[in-house]
């Protein structure tokens, strides 16, 4: 975007030593909005502890009275096993499926130059401010007479395609920075093109292939939209439609609700609380510059 | 980057000279194959709760037709029109669908999405014309599906509740308001009113409002052309029904639908005005609760003096075009339309059954389907004015919503749906 | 060029080709999924006409700008507030920014069904709260008051997103060499003047690709207000939005469905594309300016 920012982030020391007044009040005011931030997790997370007809004759109360009752209904009723296998599989493939074309592309785009190379750019990145789920009806009927309709394999292009104007958007503003002495010298060393992208670019790309793909992840793993359309066997759910068929069917069982919930998010928690720092490294590389 | 754009625009545009595809091309009724081997029907429907009632029910048929296979596959219900609409188009659908009735059948009748039943299923000439009206066809007065269930609606009562207080099924408007006043001194939620989920706001206003327009014979004059919603009766009705407000939970504006249940089952509310299909759901949610049902007695200034019971089809079972199945799916709907299929639904489901001959034997359904048959009226919305793009029935849904927050009056409620209904209605000669 | 092809091949079949499709699909009559004749614009007269979807479209456009100003003023403010306070105070950094975004990991469809819970009037958590701190009055049907449900909707979004603008503008205040803002120290410049002067015209490429973004993801919204309240757009339509609209009309619409939600689909494009573009370019000259 602008040069403004092109400086390598470098680590920066409190400007100023504030009072400890002042530091105390600080810290208040951020345990106050980690409260806001994670309250409701928190009482989802007890709530699925508690028993329905606690639940509902008092809405705020300590665990204990259900134990992993709940979990166990919610666990064995509601087949999340196989909603929770179904999402990690279209996840994991429509991410790598979109980071590996997106980075081939932004390659591509960033580092030869051929007739019409700025006109693609363009093509590409204008994706970022398309509102594709406006295509609902034709990808429907386009899938429809190709046979993926009720198909994973159906959502995985349209997830990888979709990520493709993020992905190259940050891979391209990574690769500007990054001098392309490396793959000269492989090229002077008579490496092709494919071996160079593989041997050289992609490590070189690591930090940002590693952003792309975790702020990809969420996203997909949460959709309801295209799922709900596209897919109609239950054995094909992914969590969030298999959710809402779940809490359809809970809805009076809020102690279950509670631990399908808590079931439902535990695992991408995880994932996050591990990819803190390549999130805010991506962005750093990405979208700051 | 500026111009950059515009190039790409263009160049987007240019790829767009592909242009149009069809939908709804290829497949048709392939209904050759598959007449020997082992067949698997898939039945589409939208009561997940259903699930394992409908297995026992299929399990009849499946003793008799070895080799068949059917199978209930249940969709959230407010979702289950979407995934229809989408699944009658093509492949990977269902063989056999529950359809919702009236006007939410036409646009898949209309469409040729399903299989004309007048010449296939014989068996639905015993039905009557009122309940088959539920399923046919605007465009062909064609019958597009069996009808499975009437719905009636009720003020569902805590019966214990009632006993506890001393109050008895109210015979006058003025004693049904008067108990729910006692109720409410004693701390009972007299009404667990479902407001946020508006599709629940017609229901209670035919439960609480059908007297003040006077039912059937309205709905034959607004068919006629010589009434609208317009019309003072009905009009008023909207402020019958709101009138019951004070006895809602003082929040009601933000209770939903799974709340207002819960209410109910709970024992924290007396009464939930709904339809008869609840009353399972709120044994199931609480085993103990003894409940009975009464209708709301004529309202003041009523047109009709009976104690009117809003009723309707609830739907019937269609069967897809697309199926590659037709001929063992016709079986099925056709064992459907008969006294097996239709006493096995009405116990197994506590619902009630439009077979003819069919009798239900829970205490409440038995006396839900007298009630019925003795003063029985249109759920005129639903039923008949939602046949065309704006139905009455999401107008109703929208309007009534309004009314309920104070943001129109009836009268403007009333304007509002005969103005959208007016872009297509066309009275019956 | 070969290692462009896949990438751009694959956007180009399932992202460029169902709109364009759309846009064709819009200029005639559909009888349930078979297509009729060519009708020109009449599907765009019919939406901007037909009692009500007509007044439903613009109360639901009025919405999507009502979220968005909403969701500027309030999750980027507090976005750059909180990301402003951890920038001066690094220390539990990194605890915090994980903290605070946690929420971005969860479905909007299940936020949205576990705000409904928590704030419903009978059986949530958020108004006993409020009655066992003895704020009786403060306790609202929040998601029923057609007045409420708009900045309901706005907080609980926030409350998902906050996470974005807190990270984007914490790199981006990483970003800002050290030397400059110690210069400006010396010079004597108060907090404040520091973060107008200094900081914040420094900040705007970051505030430009929020604004951006924010403006895609507030037009585009669906799943919350599917979830917090239903398909009608909660209280009186209090929340409806042109996401809802479409979707009204694309599942729930009459035998020409097709071609109405598509001309639906093409007005709600050339409004988001167009606008995007065109905050875009605006942001961008700003920064030249600076």
């Amino acid at each position: 975007m602008t040069a403004a920012a092109s400086v390598p982030p470098a680590r920066i020391q409190p400007v100023r030593r504030p009072s400890t007044a002042r530091s105390v009040g600080v810290q208040l005011l951020l345990c106050a909005y980690a409260v806001v931030a994670f309250g409701p997790i928190l009482l989802v997370l007890i709530g699925s502890f508690r028993s329905n007809s606690d639940l509902l004759g008092q809405p705020i109360g300590l665990p204990g009275s259900a134990g992993l009752t709940n979990y166990a209904r919610a666990w064995q009723t509601a087949s999340l096993s196989t909603y929770f296998l179904n999402s990690a599989l279209v996840s994991v493939a429509s991410v790598a499926l979109c980071v590996g074309l997106a980075s081939m592309l932004a390659y591509g785009l960033s580092r030869w130059r051929f007739r019409g190379g700025a006109v693609l750019a363009a093509y590409v990145i204008a994706g970022l401010m398309i509102p594709a789920k406006l295509g609902l009806l034709p990808v429907f009927y386009m899938f429809e007479s190709a046979g993926l309709i009720d198909s994973r394999l159906g959502l995985v292009l349209l997830y990888a395609a979709g990520g493709i104007p993020f992905s190259v958007f940050v891979l391209m503003g990574f690769l500007r920075g990054v001098p392309p002495e490396l793959e000269e010298a492989a090229l002077i060393d008579g490496a092709n093109e494919w071996r160079i992208f593989r041997s050289v670019v992609l490590p070189l790309m690591r930090p940002a292939v590693a952003a792309v793909t975790v702020f990809q992840f969420a996203p997909i793993w949460n959709d309801f939209f295209y799922p709900l359309v596209l897919i109609r066997s239950d054995e094909k759910y992914t969590i969030p439609v298999g959710l809402t068929r779940f809490i359809g069917e809970y809805a009076a069982d809020r102690g279950a609700l509670f631990a399908g919930l808590v079931l439902a998010l535990a695992p991408l928690v995880l994932v996050f609380v591990f990819a803190t720092k390549q999130i805010v490294a991506g962005l750093t590389a990405g979208i700051g510059r | 980057m500026g111009t950059r754009w515009t190039k790409a625009a263009a160049m987007a545009v240019l790829l767009g000279v592909v242009a149009a595809c069809s939908p709804g091309t290829a497949g048709g009724s392939g209904s050759t194959e598959d007449q020997g081997g082992p067949v698997t029907l898939k039945v589409w429907g939208w009561r997940q709760e259903d699930v394992a009632a409908y297995k026992k029910i299929f399990k009849l048929y499946e003793d008799k037709h070895p080799g068949v296979t059917v199978e209930y596959v249940p969709y959230k219900n407010t979702e289950y029109d979407t995934i229809l609409k989408t699944g009658l188009t093509g492949t990977n659908g269902p063989d056999v669908a529950q359809l919702r009735s009236y006007g939410l059948l036409q646009p898949l009748a209309a469409a040729g999405s399903l299989v004309e039943l007048d010449s296939t299923v014989p068996e639905l000439k015993e039905f009557s014309s009122d309940v088959l009206d539920g399923a046919r066809s605007d465009r062909d007065q064609k019958v597009y599906g069996v009808p499975f269930a009437i719905q009636t609606m009720h003020v569902i009562y805590n019966k214990d509740i009632y006993a506890k207080h001393g109050l008895s099924v109210p015979t006058t408007w003025a004693e049904m308001t008067a108990g729910f006043d006692k109720l409410k001194a004693a701390g009972v939620v007299p009404v667990a009113a479902t407001v946020t989920d508006t599709w629940m706001l017609p229901i209670q206003q035919e439960i609480f409002g059908a007297t003040r327009y006077g039912g059937i014979e309205q709905r034959d004059r607004m068919l006629r052309g010589e009434g609208k919603f317009t019309d003072e009766a009905w009009v008023a009705s909207i402020g019958t029904w709101l009138s019951t407000k004070p006895y809602w939970e003082p929040q009601a504006t933000g209770v939903g639908y799974d709340d207002a249940k819960a209410q109910f089952a709970s024992g924290k509310a007396a009464t939930f005005p709904g339809g008869v299909w609840e009353v399972a759901g709120f044994k199931t949610a609480n085993p103990q609760l003894n409940i009975g049902v009464f209708n709301a007695p004529p309202a003041p200034d009523a047109v009709s003096q009976k104690t009117l019971v809003p009723g309707f089809v609830d739907g019937s079972f269609g069967v897809s075009s697309k199926t590659s199945n037709q001929a063992a799916a016709l079986e099925l709907v056709r064992w459907m339309a008969g006294a097996e299929f239709g006493q096995a639904f009405t116990d197994e489901l506590q619902q009630i059954s439009p077979v003819p001959g069919v009798t239900p034997k829970g205490e409440v359904l038995a006396q839900a389907v007298k009630d019925y048959a003795a003063n029985p009226s249109p759920y005129l919305t639903y039923a008949y004015f939602s046949a065309g793009t704006p139905g009455a029935w999401d107008l109703a849904s929208k309007e009534l919503s309004n009314a309920v927050l104070g943001k129109v009056t009836p009268a403007q409620a009333a304007a509002s749906i005969q103005r959208g209904v007016d872009q297509w209605f066309k009275p019956k000669s | 060029m070969a290692f462009c092809l896949p990438g751009a091949g694959l956007y180009s079949a399932m992202v460029i080709y169902p709109l364009l499709t759309a846009l064709v699909y819009g200029f005639f009559a559909w009888e349930g999924t078979t297509r009729g004749p060519f009708v020109g614009v009449g599907n765009y007269l019919e939406v901007l006409t037909r009692y009500p979807i007509s007044s439903e479209l613009g109360a639901a456009l009025l919405h999507n700008v009502l979220f968005f100003v909403g969701t500027m003023a309030i999750q980027n403010t507090i976005g750059l507030g909180l990301a402003l306070i951890l920038h001066r105070n690094p220390r539990g950094k990194r605890f915090f920014q994980t903290l605070f975004s946690m929420p971005f990991l969860i479905s909007p469809l299940i936020v949205g069904y576990l705000w409904s819970l928590l704030l419903s009037p009978t059986f949530g958590p958020v108004n006993a709260a409020l009655k066992a701190v003895s704020l009786e009055s403060w306790a609202q049907p929040w998601l029923g008051e057609p007045d409420l449900a708009l900045p309901v909707l706005i907080l609980v979004n926030a409350w998902q997103w906050i996470g974005g603008p807190l990270l984007i503008f914490g790199a981006a205040l990483g970003g800002i060499p050290q030397s400059l803002e110690e210069a400006a120290q010396i010079d004597g410049a108060r907090p404040w003047t520091l973060f107008w002067r200094i900081r914040f015209p420094l900040l705007m490429p970051a505030v430009g690709v929020i604004t951006v973004l924010t403006f895609i993801g507030c037009f585009n919204v669906f799943d919350l207000v599917y979830a917090l309240g239903g398909t009608s757009g909660g209280p009186g339509g209090s929340m409806d939005v042109l996401g809802l609209l479409y979707y009204r009309t694309a599942f729930r619409g009459g035998s020409n469905a097709i071609g109405e939600s598509s001309a639906v689909a093409m007005l709600m494009f050339v409004l988001i594309f167009g606008v995007a573009l065109l905050l875009e370019r605006l942001l961008r000259r700003r920064e030249v300016q600076l």
